[in-house]
């Protein structure tokens, strides 16, 4: 921008939405990702009963999603104001209908975790609290009427999730690396992806699920192909900067130089698509099949979805079209 | 005979005339909504050639809308280019007031939004849970998180201050060299209409698909 009359001088500085909210979009996503997971492979393999990754996904997703919101409303600048966005909807605005799918979307999450441990929960209420343990037959008498519809939902709702943190991004015209097409397709695959390995790590961690147990085997089974689809999607956002205007010329700068490219060549590449890989498929079978090496490549690949959000979140909003 | 004639005829046109008053106002009547129909669109002029970058404005801004120390909603920014020292160039910095205000529409609560009589992007306060949204979607990068009351903010051309007052904004009361005309884009007779349909001018960042009611009348030299 030359001419003479386009001003660089700008009221905000810099980064306005800190590492907070890319808490919140990885914790939103894993939410999101875990429940889709667990519920595809529930209809994929018809079960019925309760498995350990269905309880390990239901978990999470409830943990994560309240974590979430905690990081969102400490984010607020008057945060003790946030129940105004829960009686004011603006309908244009991609927060506000997020906020709708999430006020549905909580409690679905929460009736999820009532079927995962409606076995626990009962024997609870049959040693303490007893006073509670009619209501709570009768709640889940209800809940498991209404059992499959509440699981569709939970699924469209659990997408929805994981999409509109990418769309909430995507409207902000004024930074090129967010305002692309294919980011909320990104965050859904991310979020997925992040999904996938934490479930997997809490169905073994508490709850006692075998590494090689056919329901982590068909997780391991569609962990690549949705890390396929992230770097694919990665290397569509980064061709269209590359070829692109000249402020999206100027903004592919990120991947290059700068902490932002290291935060995403050793974040999101190194430890997030390497160590996974490397550890699962270089370094022979009989490492890839040891606890150890479940647990650290699914760690790596949250923290590379943690990195990824970081990175998108922080360099899309230094690279602006003020160039 | 006569007289009666013509008293007839008197009352006649009496009648007539009175029908056609009656008609005649009735009609301005339903003309007079159907020009108001048109809601305002004010907006601004900011000349280039008339800026000498004295921050009169600047002042005037911070004095009348009780904006926060070190904080501004008007910043006349200096770019004059640095190989040519001697032609002064300056832009004013300030909320574009688009008629598709990314701001408003993204705002979850509401609190960013247009004013329902003038069409002015405002913001209200007390709404405001200080999400920061507008301020990232607002691709003019003109709005910031008040230090005093935490709401976000932008220029909202005096709309609580001087405009309520019957006033002009604060910064075109201030200029003292006419580079900022304020009135109704959509009234054909006013001033900064009558003035854009004489002169060129620019919006800022036409791509980006706002349509600011913000206009830039630049400086254009030729060279010799």
């Amino acid at each position: 921008m030359n001419g003479a009359i386009n001003y660089t001088h700008t009221f905000s500085s810099g980064v306005v939405w800190h590492w907070p909210i890319a808490v919140y979009l990885l914790l939103a996503g894993m939410s999101g990702g875990a429940l889709i997971v667990a519920l595809l492979i529930r209809y994929y393999k018809k079960q019925t009963g309760v498995t350990p990754l269905f309880k390990g996904a239901s978990l999470l997703s409830l943990v994560t999603i309240l974590l979430g919101m905690v990081c969102l409303v400490a984010d607020l600048d008057k945060p003790l104001y946030f129940w105004k966005i829960l009686i004011n909807y603006n309908f244009t605005s991609v927060m506000s209908i997020g906020v709708l799918a999430l006020c549905i979307y909580i409690p679905l999450s929460f009736v999820v975790i009532l079927y995962a441990f409606e076995k626990e929960l009962n024997a609870f209420f049959a040693n303490h609290f007893t006073f509670l343990k009619a209501f709570f037959g009768l709640i889940m008498n209800i809940l498991n009427f209404i059992r499959p519809l509440m699981f569709v939902l939970t699924l469209i709702f659990a997408v929805a999730i994981c999409a509109y943190t990418g769309f909430l991004i995507s409207v902000l015209v004024r930074f090129p690396i967010l305002n692309t097409s294919a980011l909320p397709a990104l965050f859904v695959a991310s979020g997925l992806s992040a999904g996938i390995a934490g479930s997997g790590l809490i169905a073994a961690m508490f709850f006692r699920e075998d590494t090689h147990s056919s329901d982590l085997k068909i997780l391991h089974a569609i962990e690549w192909p949705v890390m396929a689809a992230e770097i694919l999607l990665i290397g569509m956002i980064f061709v269209s900067l590359i070829i692109g205007s000249d402020v999206q010329k100027a903004a592919s700068m990120a991947f290059f130089s700068g902490e932002y490219a290291k935060m995403f060549w050793i974040g999101v590449v190194g430890i997030g698509f390497v160590i996974p890989i490397v550890f699962n498929f270089l370094l022979g079978k009989t490492f890839a099949h040891t606890r150890f090496a479940f647990y650290v490549s699914s760690l790596a690949s949250i923290i590379g979805v943690l990195m990824l959000r970081m990175f998108i979140l922080y360099a899309g909003q230094t690279y602006s079209i003020f160039i | 005979m006569d007289t009666n004639l013509k008293r007839r005829a008197f009352v006649k046109y009496l009648a007539l005339g009175s029908a056609s008053i009656t008609a005649a106002s009735y009609g301005a009547v339903n003309d007079k909504p159907k020009a108001q129909t048109k809601k305002p669109n004010f907006g601004m002029i900011f000349d280039q050639n008339k800026c000498v970058g004295c921050t009169d404005c600047e002042r005037a801004c911070v004095k009348v809308n009780l904006v926060p120390k070190g904080q501004m909603r008007l910043f006349v920014e200096d770019k004059t280019d640095p190989n040519n020292r001697m032609q002064k160039r300056y832009v004013r910095v300030s909320c574009q007031q688009c008629v598709e205000a990314p701001c408003a529409s993204v705002c979850p609560t509401n609190a960013c939004h247009k004013d329902l009589l003038t069409g002015i992007t405002t913001t209200n306060a007390d709404d405001c849970i200080a999400c920061k949204y507008c301020i990232v979607a607002c691709p003019y990068d003109v709005r910031f998180i008040n230090s005093e009351n935490h709401a976000a903010e932008s220029c909202n051309f005096c709309l609580d201050t001087n405009l309520a007052e019957g006033k002009e904004p604060a910064c075109v009361e201030a200029c003292r060299y006419d580079a900022l005309v304020f009135g109704d884009l959509n009234d054909e007779e006013s001033h900064i209409s009558k003035l854009l349909r004489i002169k060129d001018s620019l919006r800022m960042r036409p791509e980006c698909g706002t349509k600011p009611s913000l206009r830039y009348i630049p400086a254009v030299k030729m060279g010799v």
